[in-house]
């Protein structure tokens, strides 16, 4: 396995995580193989900050866990976007873009 | 996240924190074997995906903890989990816990006994409302307080300064109640109609005095205390109106003042100055009262003090001959009220705060040998993934947890500390709020202990994690890397040495100055000396000659009785009643102006005072039987009057004026110097006139008994009922037990600070053994080589008591120099004491090093005494 030396940019695991639960209910593995995947391996979420993310979120009430079965037949939990985490994406991706703009105008800016 | 759903959340985080971790669990678990299925899947071995999987996963005590950070509530979860431990830890070394806890306990139990005194005198509020804009208010000379006010000053400083919304005048003094019931003596105040109002105090029954009734002759009225109601009225509510006798003459009691009102002195009857022709301060140059007054809103200390400097500048023009250089100087009335105490109160509370800094000197010293001996403790949990910051929370937590249990222990010991030591305090003037355990001090009590755990928890805390846990891990069960860990022991024994010498060398003072003033020679033999008021009814003995008979009878018949030899009268007793000043100047000479005069205390006697006290009578005679009130008026005079009125000539036969009167009295008499305003007084210049020939109709009986005069007081009381049954014989005592409370208040101090000092020492004296049977523990080793190998056993001893000694040394000299700065501030408590006493230095010097010494024999007696065989085997 390659380690990536890009660390996800502070502030953003929580859309991200966010993100990727709005295409389905998945479990923590899961949620991280997909995000490897999705950035071509450039971003990797690792157990040490998944987890304190998914709690912290479930806390707030953006992400419900329950516990299922996996593909093969393990129990595992699984995580799914409520409404407020609907909301909450939208909020997030509405204030990326908002930055992406403005650092766009910053670097265009002659 | 809206406050509700935070809250309950937090709620269930904390109340499910373990249901919550073992959900955690199954979470890394299904993880991990999701994880390890992936990796069959893609082809390795089941063992080796196993592996790669944990590997992957990084720590699964890590993950959960990171996630318990995260949590709501998790500070609260993490302090309970702290606490937890940190009982945990207690429970695991009950005798560190007990030292630890009973050592705070003494300190902080000390601080909050000497706060709540502190509390109660400095910073509570005297129990009048606005108390902030009351004043007292003493007669000034030059600047200088000199005492109480005169009537007639008061009356025209108070009916034209602009400054009060009231301004009144009291003084207190004793009367003998008659009607009724039983005669008895009580304290009684003079006081103006206004005094009440100024104080903002309202009677419970009845009226307070009208204006008019200090008008000449406008009063008759008294009013009484709740005590006296309930006692002498049973508490009847048509108590108004009833009448009592006071010293014969007749009172009618006009109201009640509420119950607990104390002011100034604890009296049970309150009667009006009157202003005019008064028996009090009939002149202006007498002086008797002192001021109390609530200044207007809005108008400062300094405002009044400006109006009446002015009004007393005014008074000075118009009566030149009184009013010389005499103004009147206000004072906070609180600060008045405390007085002298305030000296004492602060030397107490520094030294209970040294007190405290060397408990916790000593707790500290043994948390940093706990944290040299738990240094694989942490390494091992750091190893294990806990961050330093969460190790030290920890500690601290420990020892913040300790110390809140040893504040609670505190409070039991400054209930103890109260009771036997703080109640004899006093506390300055009745009237001052009664020193307990309110909110304010149990607060300070908690902040204090805060403090002192965290005080002594941080350092050891962070000497504890501050090591490479891998050397910690390899060096086994050795304590290692202690070195720095042992200086800053060093350190604070050495500052504890040092305290103790300045808290010795401070109570050394003390209890020199208590000698001194015991042993004082007061210029009169208070052993075997019984002293008692006897107060007659003016209106039964009118004249001079029944008066002065009544005296006569009764010391005739009480030196009849068995063990008896002497007895007489005098106006004041000495120590008892101090003051009253009069001038005295030669016979041809006119009135000296006021501030130039030379003043006496005069008291007048019956013959055979100076015998019965064992005053030298040194030359001429004493006042006789024959000085009656017809007689030409004579006098006898102290030594320091006729060597300060007639120096170097024969005083005997020469004529003086003296007082308010223009009476010429001749010297018959020069008696020896005695202490009368007190044992600590140094003014020697008395005057004795006969009390036949000053109408007297109050005295002290003293009587000269040759046993415990005690035994005579019945018989007395009995000769008194015989005579008159209306005359009591109040409050007799022992000369010795007035001498005794006239010191009580320094005794108190004495013994506090005495006290104090004996725990500081007691407590360096632990510290320092433990220090050295620490290093002699850690040393085992060595010393069991070099006793195998042959060295010899002083040499070893030597080498521990040399480490001991320069630790005390070191201290020593800190203390010796820090003491020599410091005793100025108990130089205002000294009494014919140097305060850089050198036997009291060397005294407290070898009192330390001698006690210390102990301390260093013992670890040093086991350094020399180590079986080698043991101790190489544990290598």
């Amino acid at each position: 396995m390659v380690e990536s030396r890009k660390e996800i940019l502070r502030g953003t695991l929580d859309m991200i995580i966010l993100k990727t639960l709005s295409l389905g209910p998945m479990h923590g593995l899961g949620i991280s193989r997909r995000i490897t995947q999705i950035t071509d391996g450039v971003f990797q979420v690792k157990p040490g900050s998944l987890f304190p993310a998914l709690h912290r979120m479930e806390q707030e009430g953006w992400i419900v866990g329950s516990w299922g079965d996996s593909e093969n037949n393990r129990r595992a939990k699984y995580y799914e976007l409520t409404a407020a985490g609907t909301s909450r994406l939208g909020e997030e991706r509405e204030g990326w873009h908002h930055l992406v703009a403005a650092i766009g105008r910053v670097l265009e800016a002659s | 996240m809206p406050i509700l759903p935070l809250m309950k959340s937090s709620i269930r985080a904390l109340t499910r924190t373990e249901a919550l971790d073992r959900q955690l669990d199954e979470e890394l678990q299904s993880y991990l074997e999701l994880l390890i299925d992936e990796k069959v899947r893609n082809g390795s071995d089941p063992s080796e995906a196993r592996r790669e999987a944990l590997m992957e996963l990084g720590g699964a005590e890590q993950v959960k903890a990171a996630v318990r950070e995260t949590r709501h509530g998790a500070a609260i979860d993490s302090l309970l989990r702290d606490i937890r431990h940190a009982v945990r830890m207690m429970r695991t070394a009950p005798g560190f816990t007990v030292v630890v806890v009973l050592t705070l306990a003494l300190g902080i139990g000390a601080n909050t006994a000497l706060f709540s005194t502190v509390n109660a005198a400095l910073i509570r509020d005297i129990p009048f409302p606005d108390p902030d804009r009351l004043v007292a208010g003493d007669k000034a000379r030059g600047g200088v307080p000199v005492g109480p006010v005169s009537r007639l000053d008061y009356f025209d400083i108070s009916d034209s300064a602009t400054s009060f919304d009231g301004l009144a005048a009291w003084v207190a003094g004793e009367v003998t109640v008659t009607g009724e019931a039983a005669p008895e003596v009580v304290g009684i105040m003079l006081a103006t109609w206004n005094l009440l109002p100024v104080l903002g105090v309202d009677p419970i029954v009845g009226r307070n005095f009208l204006r008019e009734e200090e008008l000449e002759g406008g009063s008759e009225s008294a009013l009484i205390s709740h005590r006296l109601w309930q006692s002498r009225f049973g508490g009847h509510q048509d108590v108004v109106g009833r009448k009592l006798f006071l010293n014969g003459e007749p009172r009618t009691i006009v109201g009640v003042t509420p119950a607990g009102f104390r002011f100034m002195a604890d009296v049970d009857l309150w009667i009006p100055v009157e202003r005019g022709d008064y028996f009090l301060d009939p002149q202006r140059d007498s002086h008797s009262l002192r001021l109390v007054g609530r200044l207007k809103p809005g108008v400062s200390l300094a405002q009044a003090q400006g109006e009446v400097d002015s009004i007393a500048a005014a008074l000075e023009q118009r009566y030149p001959d009184t009013n010389k250089g005499k103004g009147v100087l206000l004072y906070n009335l609180q600060r008045y009220m405390v007085g002298d105490a305030r000296t004492s109160l602060y030397l107490l509370m520094t030294t209970t705060a040294l007190v405290l800094l060397i408990a916790c000197g000593n707790v500290a010293g043994l948390l940093l040998a706990r944290g040299q001996r738990r240094m694989q403790e942490m390494a091992m949990r750091s190893a294990l993934g806990a961050p330093r910051k969460r190790l030290l929370r920890q500690l601290v937590t420990e020892s913040v947890f300790m110390t809140l249990v040893a504040g609670l222990a505190g409070i039991a010991v400054a209930m103890l500390f109260q009771k036997l030591l703080l109640q004899l305090l006093p506390l300055g003037r009745p009237g001052l709020p009664e020193p307990s355990l309110d909110a304010t001090v149990l607060l300070f009590t908690l902040l204090m202990s805060v403090l002192a755990g965290a005080a002594v928890g941080v350092i050891p805390a962070l000497r504890a994690t501050s090591y490479n846990p891998w050397e910690e891990l390899r060096a086994g069960s050795r304590v290692s890397g202690g070195s720095r860990a042992s200086r800053a022991r060093i350190l604070l024994v050495v500052a504890q040495v040092a305290i103790s010498v300045v808290l010795l060398v401070g109570s050394g003072l003390l209890i020199q100055t208590m000698v001194r003033l015991t042993t004082a020679d007061l210029g009169f033999e208070p052993q075997n000396l019984l002293a008692g008021k006897v107060g007659m009814r003016a209106a039964v003995y009118e004249s001079a000659e029944e008066r002065s008979a009544f005296f006569t009878t009764l010391v005739e018949r009480v030196e009849t009785l068995p063990g008896v030899m002497r007895a007489s009268t005098i106006s004041k007793l000495p120590i008892a009643s101090p003051m009253t000043d009069w001038p005295i100047w030669h016979a041809d000479e006119p009135r000296p102006a006021s501030g130039e005069a030379e003043l006496a205390l005069a008291r007048w006697t019956t013959p055979g005072y100076f015998e019965t006290m064992s005053i030298p009578l040194l030359r001429g005679r004493d006042i006789a039987t024959t000085d009656g009130p017809e007689a030409a008026k004579v006098l006898v005079i102290s030594e320091a009057v006729a060597d300060g009125l007639f120096p170097g000539q024969d005083a005997v036969g020469r004529m003086v004026k003296l007082g308010w009167t223009d009476d010429v009295y001749e010297i018959v008499g020069i008696v020896g110097d005695a202490r009368l305003d007190g044992v600590r007084s140094d003014f020697y210049w008395a005057m004795y006139m006969a009390s036949a020939q000053m109408s007297s109709t109050f005295q002290w009986l003293v009587v000269r008994t040759s046993g415990d005069p005690l035994l005579v007081v019945d018989s007395v009381r009995g000769i008194l009922h015989d005579m008159d049954r209306d005359v009591v014989f109040a409050d007799p005592r022992s000369m010795t037990s007035i001498i005794g409370s006239n010191l009580s208040a320094q005794r108190t101090v004495t013994t506090s600070l005495g006290v104090l000092a004996g725990i500081a020492l007691l407590l360096t004296s632990i510290g320092l053994y433990g220090v050295l049977a620490f290093h002699v523990n850690q040393r085992m080793g060595e010393f069991g080589t070099r006793v195998a190998l042959g060295a010899p056993m002083p040499q070893l001893m030597s080498s521990v008591l040399a480490r001991g000694s320069r630790m005390v040394g070191a201290g020593l000299l800190v203390g010796i120099f820090m003491s020599v700065v410091g005793t100025r501030v108990v130089r205002e408590l000294l009494f014919e004491t140097d305060p850089l006493d050198p036997a009291v230095f060397l005294g407290a010097a070898a009192f330390l090093g001698s006690i210390a010494l102990v301390a260093c024999v013992l670890p040093a007696w086991r350094a020399a005494h180590v079986n080698p065989m043991e101790t190489l085997r544990k290598e």
